[in-house]
């Protein structure tokens, strides 16, 4: 099996990028080209969309849903995702996973504290049941 | 089921073989130093954690001789920091979390799969030589007095004078070797099982190594970048973790024990898979619930990602993330106990044999079970309210890491011993000192449970003269515990001059690692291994004692499984 | 593709006897030299070793996750930090690395595709195309980076920016900004200004009718060394006695600062018109602000940062020039109270005018405009945490890209030696997953650092 490929020709052959001859899947060069030039598109669309405002919240949303949008490109057909196999994706994602639950349950943790009063030395809260007691 | 990875052929010669044997093929430093064995690997692995487990037992008998009684009786406070400090870092980082995977497993699993090596042999030297570089910054911040405790909270840790930087550069490397060695594991797992050997035909031990590694591989990077952080926020004052500057030292602890939690895991997960071939070996019956003790494995490595907040409970966190933290800590619970029940279910009946490892694995169930449930009572916010950072808290852990994760170390060591090393160890040595073990430890960390639960702070050099008792009951236990590990090591060595030489098979064990020659070859097998079915005992015989051999297989076993060849 | 001649290795060690299926298939028979001997062939190490590169990359992620959680936690908290800090960067070079980096990936990608087809000055040319925009990459930035390091705004205590993130100069702790110089004498120790401040002039510019009546002078400092008799203090900080009773003296050198009057600076330096107010005043605001600058002049400067309460007075000189051995000084009024309502009908400064309203209109600001006032004062706390996290990520991510120039050249160096064949290109296949990941993470650093709104 390695033999027949160790002697494979050298010429591109376009139409076959999806048949598994040799090691692993061959990405074409439209597909290369097209998602290179996909993702300087989207970069560009990225850094227009920032002169146009929707409100902080929705242009976060749009940037971010732009990123996940790139990410994607780049995942499935430079990094050969789409024809990899399926374990593969399991172990990135599985990543993804993690990554999101820190993020997650730490900020579930942060959110619930926002409202507490910061200890300012200049000006510290009243005595609640009369004067402070002096030390000593 | 199919198993679309199988190795198709490992292309083993045929038959008895005059090739040395891996520990004499080459010889001279440099072919040990040099060597992308996976056997001799592991042993250099094995030298320096046993080693580490002198040095860090040395420090636990300094921290437990100081008190002795209240007040100074040895050292000063900032020494006797020091001391736990460096005792805990060093166990933690050199000792348990390699133990059982980067020393044992390294030597075993390959074999255990019937296979050649490991995937990346070159990663694991490579990992090897990351645990010695990272060993070595952490015993050279010894003499500086790192005094942080091993958990490196801020902001002591940002301000102490103490070599933090130097430790947590080990700290650093040390992650990484362990990165590789789960990353190693995990391929070699997918890569190079024989045919016949689907997952439901994996030792157990292979499925924790293999759960171990997920974990590795995904929570480790977290204490690297934490200690990163940690790092160039002495040197630099970036400001993530001081307040001063606008940064959030509890932000420390959430990252510290995102990894943490994990790593007890990673700790005990070996463990687990070690007593499963332990207690199905020498009870000469296959192991209870297979698959439920394997998936338990992974379940717990998934779930170990989700309770890492149980250990800030009093840190500040949130009433909610509290809850959430506790209510998911119980279902941690769950396969462990899991697990345990199926131990007890493969003994029930069973032909026991109390051989050394054995009275280790028996050691391990109670051992485990005391300090699975302490944790859970620990999960208990209200409870933990009282009992954290209390001595409760460390007789868990020592529990947990030191009677179930040593335990299953020792019980590990001495069962695969004659196999990496072709000797036999001195059986009567053997029960002694693991009596000594059993009973030197509970002597150690039962009262601290006691005076935990009435208050004894931990990490603290002085306290009030009601607890004294304890602690002296704890001092005299950790000296029958620390003389008979010091013993263990001292006959374990003794072997290799005056021990018996050992058969292919002293303990009538199912896996394959015992169809392999005693000490293996360089590519582990003579000639092909046989697939039987899985824990299966039926079929081997004692010729004498202390030497099993397999009946000639029957018509059915030989089609079912010819580990490598045909396809 | 000429094949090594290959030593026999154990178990193969002697012929096998019997074939084993396809007994040729074993990689080391034919085919590349690179193969090791514990695979079954080609197929098998490229398999493992793909699976071996998903799972780094798996924990690369990882790695990077705490960085993201403080990026989270710090920007869900404390979104006025991330607003105004976010402008101190240039888009335009976020944007020029991300086109470089994703042109870096495509020829990586395409390097891959070389190996696979055998074409190895394609190979050569796409992996030294990867390394160029690497280098690209690090330079630009190495530009960015040297220009925060210029004008002070960098991560934690080291936080001193000379400019406001709308580009305003601002009052600063070292007080060695290019084109300007304060008042404020910071000492370091206390964490505090011991001098330069204005307390009773409680001064925010972006309120209306700042004014401050100052007198301001500029003092050359010279500093001469000199040799004088001191006392010579112990261990414990206290002066030594010696055997007379008297405290023992040594000569020591001293650099002695004397200050000499320059000049005084008597302009004031132009109020900038503040967003919204300058369309409605007409054309006279915007000439005056057009109109060159008198400079030296100076400003009440609003700093909380450095001075707690008040104002410091800041000296603009125009130029981009350090100056070292200067001093300002300044002697300021109180502001004069708001004067009293006083009779409806009495004489006002300004005579009305048929047609010309006394009072303009203010129109709402937009959330624009807003951000645009916002920037043209003071960072507002713990701003220095922005630049943390900005230059934790980026930093790492730069350690990352510094990884892959080395990694990409040593493939080079292969490639040109010819080591690599369509059975054999694993390491170029596993080198460009690990640059696409290095480029994934730039994709999301650069809207979340660049593109903030």
């Amino acid at each position: 099996m390695s033999s027949s490929t160790a002697t494979a020709t050298a010429t591109a052959d376009p139409h076959h990028d999806d048949d598994h001859h040799g090691l692993s899947h061959m990405a074409s060069i439209k597909v290369l080209v097209a998602t290179g030039g996909t993702l300087l598109v989207l970069t560009l669309v990225t850094v227009l969309a920032t002169k146009i405002d929707f409100g902080a919240n929705i242009n976060l949303a749009i940037a971010m849903a732009i990123a996940v949008l790139k990410a994607t490109l780049v995942i499935l057909f430079f990094m050969h995702l789409k024809y990899d196999r399926l374990f593969h994706s399991v172990v990135f994602v599985g990543a993804i996973l993690a990554a999101a639950l820190f993020v997650g349950f730490t900020l579930m943790d942060s959110n619930q504290y926002q409202q507490t009063n910061i200890w300012d030395p200049d000006a510290p809260p009243a005595a609640p049941f009369g004067p402070r007691p002096t030390s000593g | 089921m199919a198993n679309t990875n199988a190795i198709k052929d490992y292309g083993y010669p045929d038959g008895p073989t005059t090739e040395p044997d891996f520990l004499h093929v080459t010889k001279g430093i440099k072919s040990w130093m040099l060597t992308l064995d996976h056997k001799r690997i592991g042993m250099m692995y094995l030298f320096g954690i046993l080693g580490s487990l002198i040095v860090g037992g040395a420090f636990a008998l300094l921290v437990r001789t100081e008190l002795w009684a209240p007040g100074k009786t040895i050292v000063d406070q900032d020494t006797y920091n020091a001391f736990f400090t460096l005792h805990g870092a060093v166990m933690v980082f050199l000792v348990i979390i390699p133990g059982i995977p980067a020393a044992l497993g390294n030597i075993m699993m390959p074999i255990q799969l019937g296979a050649p090596d490991v995937a990346f042999p070159r990663l694991n030297l490579a990992s090897f030589y990351l645990w010695c570089t990272g060993a070595i910054l952490l015993i050279i911040s010894i003499p500086g007095g790192l005094d942080t405790g091993w958990t490196l909270y801020t902001p002591y840790s940002l301000e102490t004078r103490t070599p933090v930087l130097i430790a947590v550069s080990g700290v650093f490397l040390l992650g990484f070797s362990s990165i590789f060695t789960g990353l190693n594991f995990l391929v070699t797992i997918h890569k190079f099982r024989p045919q016949g050997m689907g997952w439901f035909q994996l030792p157990l031990n292979v499925w924790a190594i293999y759960a171990t590694a997920i974990m590795q591989v995904l929570a480790t990077p977290v204490l690297g970048i934490t200690v990163l952080l940690l790092a160039v926020e002495r040197f630099a004052h970036i400001g993530i973790f001081d307040p001063t500057l606008g940064g959030d030292p509890v932000l420390f602890q959430h990252f510290f024990w995102f990894y943490s939690h994990p790593a007890v895991y990673i700790m005990i997960i070996p463990a687990m898979g070690v007593i499963s071939e332990l207690i199905s070996t020498f009870s000469r019956k296959p192991v209870f619930g297979y698959r439920f003790v394997a998936y338990s494995s992974v379940s717990l490595a998934l779930l170990s990602f989700l309770v890492w907040g149980h250990h800030m409970f009093v840190s500040g966190q949130s009433r909610l993330a509290n809850m959430v933290f506790s209510a998911l800590t119980f279902t941690v619970g769950i396969p462990s106990a899991i697990k345990v029940f199926n131990w007890v279910a493969t003994l029930y009946k069973g032909d026991i044999r109390l051989k050394t490892p054995m009275l280790y694995a028996l050691s391990f169930l109670l051992l485990f079970t005391i300090g699975g449930l302490t944790g859970l009572f620990l999960g208990i916010l209200a409870v933990d309210v009282h009992l954290h950072d209390t001595y409760f808290v460390v007789a868990h852990f020592h529990y947990v890491m030191m009677g179930s994760t040593l335990v299953a170390f020792l019980g590990a060591l001495h069962y695969w011993w004659p196999k990496f090393t072709g000797r036999m160890y001195a059986e009567s040595l053997g029960k002694v000192c693991s009596l000594g073990v059993f009973f030197g430890f509970n002597m150690t960390f039962l009262p601290q449970f006691v005076m935990g639960a009435r208050g004894m702070p931990r990490r603290y050099w002085d306290y009030d003269p009601q607890y004294q008792i304890y602690h002296q009951l704890s001092t005299i236990g950790a000296f029958v515990l620390g003389i008979s590990i010091f013993v263990t090591v001292i006959y374990l060595f003794a072997s290799f001059w005056t021990g018996k030489k050992a058969p292919r098979n002293p303990w009538g064990a199912s896996t394959l690692e015992w169809q392999a020659p005693t000490p293996p070859p360089l590519y582990n097998f003579e000639k092909p291994p046989v697939l039987h079915e899985l824990y299966h005992y039926d079929d081997l015989v004692e010729v004498e004692e202390d030497r099993w051999e397999r009946e000639a297989p029957t018509e059915v076993e030989a089609d079912a499984g010819h580990g490598g060849g045909k396809p | 593709m000429t094949e090594k001649p290959h030593e026999p290795h154990a178990p193969h060690g002697g012929d096998h006897g019997d074939g084993h299926g396809a007994g040729d298939a074993h990689g080391h028979a034919h085919g590349s030299p690179f193969i090791q001997h514990h695979y079954d062939d080609a197929q098998h190490q490229f398999d493992s070793g793909k699976l071996g590169i998903w799972l780094f990359l798996a924990q690369e992620v990882l790695f990077f996750s705490a960085l993201f959680v403080a990026y989270i936690l710090y920007r869900y908290h404390h979104p006025e930090i991330y607003s105004y800090a976010h402008k101190y960067l240039d888009v335009k070079y976020g944007a020029i690395n991300t086109a470089v980096l994703i042109f870096s990936s495509l020829t990586a990608a395409w390097a891959v595709r070389c190996a696979q087809l055998n074409q190895r000055r394609g190979l050569i040319l796409c992996i030294a195309l990867t390394i160029g925009c690497a280098c690209a990459f690090l330079g630009i930035k190495y530009i960015e980076y040297s220009h925060k390091v210029h004008e002070h705004i960098l991560f934690g205590r080291y936080f001193d920016p000379c400019v406001s993130s709308g580009g305003r100069e601002l009052l600063t702790r070292n007080n060695n900004c290019a084109g300007t110089k304060s008042t404020v004498v910071w000492d370091a120790g206390a964490g505090t200004a011991t001098a330069g401040c204005f307390a009773d002039i409680d001064q925010d510019p972006r309120r209306e009718g700042v004014q401050a009546d100052c007198t301001v002078k500029e003092y050359t400092l010279t500093e001469t060394p000199r040799r004088v008799r001191a006392p010579r203090n112990g261990a414990d900080g206290k002066p030594v006695i010696g055997k007379d009773g008297q405290p023992v003296t040594e000569e020591v050198e001293k650099i002695e600062v004397t200050e000499t009057f320059k000049r005084d600076l008597p302009e004031r330096c132009a109020e900038e018109p503040l967003p919204g107010h300058g369309e409605a005043e007409g054309g006279a605001e915007a000439a005056h602000h057009a109109a060159a600058e008198k400079f030296p002049c100076w400003r009440p400067a609003y700093q909380p940062a450095v001075c707690k309460k008040g104002v410091g007075i800041l000296v603009e000189y125009g130029d981009h020039e350090e100056r070292e051995h200067l001093r300002i000084k300044a002697e300021c009024k109180p502001p004069p109270k708001p004067a009293d309502a006083g009779d409806l009908l009495a004489d006002r400064s300004q005579p009305l005018e048929l047609g010309v309203p006394l009072i303009q209109p203010r129109h709402q600001l937009t959330v624009h405009e807003q951000h645009e006032l916002e920037a043209m004062g003071p960072p507002p706390e713990h701003t220095n945490m922005f630049f943390t996290i900005y230059f934790a990520m980026t930093g790492l991510h730069g350690i990352h890209v510094l990884f892959g120039v080395g990694v990409f050249t040593w493939l080079l160096i292969r490639s040109i030696k010819g080591h690599f064949t369509p059975d054999y290109f694993g390491p170029i296949d596993y080198a460009a997953l690990y640059w696409h990941i290095v480029d994934l993470i730039w994709i999301f650093l650069f809207p979340l650092l660049y593109l903030i709104h």
